[in-house]
Formats: C-alpha cells, structure tokens, sequence
C-alpha cells in the first residue's frame, strides 16, 4: 500500500479532512488489487483547490485537471479506453459550482465514473468563501455579513439527476469511506460519494460531523427511501444511500468497440474513406 | 472559360425545400461530369425569410458560386424581388405565376399546383428541379430518374409534381441552354465533410462537438457515418465540456477532435490553455460566421483570425493553419492532427461557413495524406514531461504499469505539481523550445500556396483563396496569387520574398486583420487590402472589378 504513496511534499494542514479520503482512497485501491484489479488500469483526476493536491500524493496515472472539468476528463478517458476505472476528485466548489452542469450530464449519461466530493462547505485554497453547499449565515471573506443562500443538497440533487449509486462517507470513517470508494469504483455506472470533510482552517466540523451522523439504516434499492434519507437533517445518514443497476453511457455510446485499442492502421482508414466518398 | 459557367439561382422561403433543390442540381452536374460549385445562403431560421442557393456549373474547375443567374428560380415575390437584378444578359428568370415579375420572365403554376399535395410548401423547391430539366433540354423521364434519384421520399407526389410544373415550363424554356458534358464524373464534397473525412485519414478516433453553424455539419457527418469510418462521434452538455473530454481521451490515448464557431471556441479557451500546460495533443476546428457574439450565425467570415493565433491564456506553441480549398481541408487536417501529435500542443484548423459549407465537385487524393508517428517511451521509468533536447517529450498511456501523469500546473518532469522557480523556468523553456522545433519542422513541409507566377501579388487566405481564383478566371486576369496554408507560426521564411512587392490583401475582415499578421509577422505592407465584411462571401464579378482597378 505505501508504494501508492509519492515523494511529494504534503502541503495539506495538520488534521485536515483529506488525509482520511487520502487514506481511504488507499485502502480501496489496496482491496481492489486484492480482488484482481491492476491498478494500471485506474486512471484519475483532479480539480483545483486544497482536495486536488491528493493527484500529486497518488501513484496513479491521470490528468491534474482544472476547476471543475476533472468530471469532463475523466468520461473522455473512459470514452477513449472503457478498459479504464476512471475516478474524479472534486472539491465542493469545484463539483457543485464551476463544474455542475458537467456532473448532472455524468449523472444524467451514467457515465462509468467515480465522483468523490471532498465537501468541506468551504473555498479552503482562497481561504474560506463560501461555497454552493455552505450553510446560510457562513462568514467568509466574500459574504462578511454571512451567506443569504441556501445551500445545495448533494445527495438529492444527485438521485433527481440520474445517478444509479449515490453514497455519503466521512473523512473521520476511514474504513468505511474505503469501503464506499471500492463499492463505486467496481459500480459500472455513475457512481457518486459526497464524502463529509471537515476544514481544520476555515470549517471545522469533526465535533459536529462525529456527533450528528450515524450508518443509514434503509434499503438502497428502494428509491424513495433513498430521498427519504438524503432529505433527513436531524442526523446525516453515512454509507450507500441509493444503487441501482443501468447500461452505462461507454456501453450504450459505444457498445463492444473500443476507440483506443480498435483505432485502425491508416491503410483501413483509407478504405473506408474511399468507400464513403463514393457514396456521396 | 467563364462563358462557360451555367449559374443556377434559386430563392425561396426557409421551408420551401431550396437548399435540397441546390444539392439536387449540383449533383446533376456532378453527374454530367462538370464541375460544380454549390453556396447556400440561408438566415438564422427554420420557417419563413428567405433563402437561396447558388449552383454555378463549368466543363472546367470553378472555385465559386456566380451572383449572376442564367436560370433564376423564384418561388415567391419575396425572391423575385431580392434577385431580379440578379440575371445575366443571356439569363432567364421562371417565378411561381403568382407573382409580379418584369416581361420576359416566365410564370409558371408553381404554388397553385402545389396546393394539392401534403407540404405544398416543401414540395416547391421540386420546381426548382423541373425548370432546370426543361431549360438544359432534359426529357420529361429523365427528370422523373434524378427525382427518383434524389429525393429519399414522398416521391409519389414529387415526380408527378416535376411533371406538372416540367410540362407547363417546357414551351417557354425548351432548348433555353445547352450545357456539354465534361471528362468525368467527381464526388460533392463540402468543406467539413472534407475536414471529417481527414481526420479520419489522419488519426482521429474520437470526435467530441456541440451544435453551433457553421461547424455542426462535421458532427452530423462523422455521427451519421461513425460506424463506417471506425470513429466515434460524441455530443456533449456544452462546449466546456466537449473540449475537456477531448483532452481526457487524449490523455488515454485517442487521437481526438473538437469543432465549434467562435462563441463556443471562446468556451473553450481556459482549456485550450490546460492542453498547452499538459501538452495535449488535440486538433481544434474554428469555422467562423461573422461576431462578434451571435452575430450573423450563418454566414461567412474571417474575423476570427486574431483569436486563433492567440486562443488562451499564457505562452505555449500552437499550430493554426487553414485550408484553400475543400481537397485541401482533408490534407490539411489529417497533417493538422498529426502536427498535434507530434509535438503535443493543441492546433487549429481555421476556416469558413464559406469553405464549411459550400459543396464541391472535389478529387481528394485520399492516400495522400500525413500519418504523425508520435514519439513513444522507451522501456523503464517513465517521465511524462521529460526534459528533451527538442522539448518534445516521449508519450505513454495508462492502462501502464509506468505512472503517466499529466498537469495543468507547473509541474517536475514526472508530471508532479511544483512551483520551484528553476523549475518552472525550465519547463516554460521546454516548451518553448518545443515551439521552435515545431518552427523548424513547419519549413520542410508545403506552407504557402502559389499560384501563377506573373503579374501584381495578391496575398489571400482561406475560403476568399476560393473567391480570388475565380475572380481572376472570371476576369481574365492575371496575378501570382500567394496563399499561406499556415498561420502560425506564419512561414515568414517563404513570404518574406514579397515584402517589396506590390501586394494586394483580399479579406473577409473589416479591420484587416491578415494584413496586420503579413505586415507583423513577414514584414510585408499591402498597397491595398480589399475587404468584404457583410457576411457574404465575394463575387467573382465583384472581386474581379475589384482587382482590375487596383491594377
């Protein structure tokens, strides 16, 4: 497991939230490759902001991608070599606001992908505006007399949108966020993990978070129960909140042909050209 | 010879079916072995407006529509009006009997006639065809064939429609032009069907477009034709996202393209940029339509010249370069493609709703073509952004058991983020020394087009490359015309020899933006630049008129 570590310099705060999804996403990648899965064939990518950094801590291929388009990249990688486990980290800036018309089409397409959301409530990297799922009243350098807005609700937002696996974990859970991670990387389809994380700098919320979540207790097939506990705000249900089983967008789009692997010689090319041409 | 260009003019309403009625009669000319130049001029709508197309039809090549009709078609008032002035000395004009039109013309039942059928309106653009068959001297059987032909439905009211509106045209325009066959019979190409198809020729694997004219026809073909040609067409929630899953598949390996205008290529530009940092291989189309903004969505432009050479922010080489003529854009675009894989940076393929759209009789040499064999990794670690002489790094793909890792920040030569100062000065001269490696590769390949090699210098680019030909074949007159493929980096090295010539710019821009670039980049001052900026590509006759005063 530690060879999935790299040599550079962790720049995250002491205590801060994505040391566990770091960590989790270790222990799921580590499972994986228990279960037969060569790590080679992941490919993932990253936003912009304080959750990015974990492109640069990983010993994994992909693109360090820019503000909210990691969830674009990610679906192009899987179009090109549907061979690929393709995994986006998002901030909640990032996935919520810059990026969210993409992540309702991944939802919506059901493309084969893993969504992991580093939701701190917070803009951690420009130190501490609010973002689209802070809570009304936050105070941060863009909303000094507090946000007058409501924030998104992730996980219903994503069950209205499409997506056929919809979990929530906690950076303070690390087991079970592994758990989470392994269970929506072999998903094929959409697969969505808001994961609670908590900004040591500019939101901390691991009083709040270890004291108001506990394992969500419905069953995950059954859709409206799954509303039923994305809506709940007493205590934050944590784990698989919704999954069910749907042909995913590479598969539909693409069937059994595969761009990379089938990309033909020029000679093929040519023929094909030609015949074309003469039927026009 | 110009006196034997045959144009077919034909107007109508959107809906009205004039655009199939142009297709129809360029591929009869096609077919009789001529050669065939087809210009749709259509407004941003679906119902209603007007529309015409422009076919002009020659036993030798032509590279423009003409503005003057030998037999103009008029399926409303609307259209009589817009175009009466339109028709040459030995022209003739057929309008539906409706309408007020001067003596001379010929009005034929062709709205009253429509009456009886399903779409009277659509059914319309039908006469189109059966006034043509009546004025060349076609039989009455041999019309019903090309309808037959080339309608795929609603032929049982179309072909008895053609015969109605053929037989009431026949006494005034039987016998009206003779046209000669010519050697042999071409393919009808438009410009974007030739851009798809050279990508395909040059790589592509993976096409990912949103809508937007004049581009949206290479997403139609390539979608319609995806199974055919082995490549796989994918029509995403917008703009941002097209390009950003372009990239994705990149860095997975498929060659990929992206098309847009410049509204949605503007979307595009924060990662245009993110393929210059990462070093992403990826082809760009820009088919421009006048802006700013919205502006006219289907018509012609080059006022987006600037914006490609300088698409994104920061500094990272690019390639732009853009085709003269439809055989050309497959090349072009195939070498395109094969340039971005090669040095691994985005390039553009710059071009028109004028090229785009207009549909050619063309030969495309299709095995004439660039195949780009990029540099590949060798055996052991790998580093992504190795530091090479060239600055050309080799490529790796995932699924590898070497780590490929790709960034959009400044990052060490294994792709990991890092803001060290030396570093990032190293990095920024990788790329720029990969620019200059592109440079260099750039002069030992075509870059400048010429042709003629007497007379005054006429310096043009694009679609308006197509315009100028015809004008001097139009005009008789003769001229060196000089036609940068690229654009940037602008082959200085092959231009340079003009600067103290007499040059004269042709361009479709207002400010003379490809006269700044030549006078910029090459050190040439144009005595004149001859502009056209209403949307509307140039007259041969205009243009012609034009030149021979400059003289």
């Amino acid at each position: 497991m530690s060879e999935l570590s790299t040599k550079a310099e962790n720049t995250w705060c002491p205590g801060c939230g994505n040391f566990g999804i770091l960590n989790a996403f270790k222990r799921a990648v580590a499972g994986l490759e228990s279960e037969g899965v060569d790590r080679g064939r992941l490919y993932i990518s990253a936003g912009i902001g304080c959750h990015a950094k974990i492109f640069d801590y990983l010993a994994l291929s992909g693109l360090y991608s820019i503000h909210g388009r990691e969830i674009a990249t990610v679906q192009g990688a899987k179009l090109a070599n549907p061979n690929l486990y393709v995994v986006a980290f998002g901030g909640d800036g990032d996935v919520f606001g810059e990026g969210v018309s993409h992540l309702l089409f991944a939802a919506k397409r059901n493309a084969d992908m893993t969504m992991i959301v580093h939701d701190n409530g917070v803009y951690g990297l420009t130190t501490g505006q609010y973002t689209p799922t802070s809570r009304r009243g936050f105070k941060g350098p863009s909303t000094p007399a507090g946000s007058v807005e409501d924030p998104l609700d992730p996980l219903t937002l994503m069950l209205v949108a499409g997506a056929t696996f919809v979990a929530r974990g906690y950076s303070g859970k690390v087991e079970q966020l592994a758990d989470l991670m392994a269970k929506a990387i072999k998903h094929r389809g959409f697969a969505f993990i808001d994961v609670l994380q908590p900004c040591v700098t500019f939101n901390d919320t691991y009083k709040k978070y270890n004291a108001g979540t506990e394992p969500a207790a419905h069953d995950p097939a059954d859709f409206a129960a799954a509303m039923a506990a994305a809506a709940r705000r007493d205590r934050l249900p944590l784990g698989v909140v919704y999954e069910t089983d749907k042909t995913a967008f590479d598969r539909e789009l693409l069937g059994e042909h595969n761009p990379v692997r089938d990309s033909l010689p020029q000679a093929g090319r040519l023929e094909r050209i030609a015949r074309v041409i003469s039927r026009s | 010879m110009a006196d034997e260009v045959f144009t077919l003019i034909a107007g109508g309403k959107a809906g009205y079916g004039i655009r199939k009625a142009g297709t129809v009669a360029a591929a009869l000319f096609a077919r009789m072995g001529r050669h065939v130049f087809q210009m749709d001029d259509y407004p941003s709508l679906i119902r209603g407006g007007h529309n015409f197309c422009a076919v002009s039809t020659a036993p030798g090549p032509i590279t423009s529509h003409y503005t003057k009709a030998d037999l103009l078609v008029c399926l409303d008032q609307r259209s009589v009006d817009a175009h009466a002035s339109h028709l040459s000395e030995r022209g003739v004009m057929v309008h539906d009997d409706k309408a007020k039109a001067d003596e001379g013309s010929v009005g034929l039942p062709i709205s009253a006639e429509a009456k009886q059928y399903a779409d009277p309106e659509l059914i319309t653009g039908v006469a189109v065809a059966a006034a043509l068959a009546a004025a060349i001297g076609m039989s009455e059987s041999e019309l019903a064939g090309l309808i037959e032909q080339s309608y795929s439905r609603g032929n049982e009211e179309n072909v008895p429609y053609a015969r109605t509106i053929y037989k009431a045209a026949l006494p005034a325009l039987k016998g009206w032009f003779r046209l000669n066959r010519g050697e042999k019979e071409r393919p009808l190409l438009s410009g974007n069907e030739a851009i798809a198809l050279g990508a395909v020729a040059g790589g592509l694997d993976i096409f990912f477009a949103y809508p937007m004219t004049p581009a949206s026809s290479i997403l139609h073909f390539l979608a319609a034709r995806a199974e055919d040609l082995g490549v796989v067409a994918v029509h995403p929630e917008n703009e941002i996202g097209v390009i950003n899953m372009a990239i994705g598949a990149a860095t997975a390996g498929a060659r990929a393209m992206v098309a847009s205008s410049g509204g949605g290529f503007a979307l595009m530009q924060e990662a245009f940029s993110l393929a210059g940092m990462a070093e992403v291989p990826l082809l760009c189309v820009l088919s421009s339509r006048p802006g700013p903004s919205t502006g006219l969505p289907t018509y012609t432009s080059q006022g987006d010249l600037s914006f490609a050479l300088n698409q994104g922010h920061g500094e990272f080489p690019r390639v732009v370069a853009s085709p003269g003529s439809v055989e050309e854009a497959y090349r072009l675009t195939a070498e395109l493609l094969g340039l971005a894989w090669e040095f691994q940076t985005p390039a553009i393929l710059l071009t028109e709703k004028h090229l785009s759209e207009s549909r050619v009789t063309a030969e495309l040499e299709t095995g004439k073509v660039a195949w780009a064999e990029p540099v590949p990794a060798a055996p052991g670690p790998y580093r992504r952004y190795l530091d090479a002489p060239t600055g050309v790094s080799p490529l790796l793909f995932p699924p590898s058991s070497e780590i490929v890792k790709w960034n959009s920040y400044e990052h060490d030569e294994n792709g990991t983020t890092t803001e060290d100062a030396g570093n990032s000065t190293r990095m920024a001269d990788k790329r720029r020394r990969k620019g200059e490696s592109l440079a260099d590769h750039l002069r030992t390949l075509h870059t400048v087009n010429a042709f003629g090699d007497k007379g005054p210098v006429i310096m043009t680019y694009g679609s308006t490359t197509l315009s100028v030909l015809e004008a001097l074949r139009h005009g008789g007159i003769e001229a060196t015309v000089v036609q940068p493929v690229f654009l940037e980096p602008l082959p200085w090295w092959e231009l340079s020899r003009y600067a103290g010539r007499n040059v004269t710019v042709v361009e479709q821009s207002s400010t003379g933006m490809f006269a700044s670039l030549l006078k910029e980049k090459a050190g040439i001052v144009p005595a004149r630049v001859i502009k056209r900026y209403d949307g509307r590509p140039f007259a041969p006759e205009e243009l012609a008129a034009a030149l021979k005063a400059a003289e």
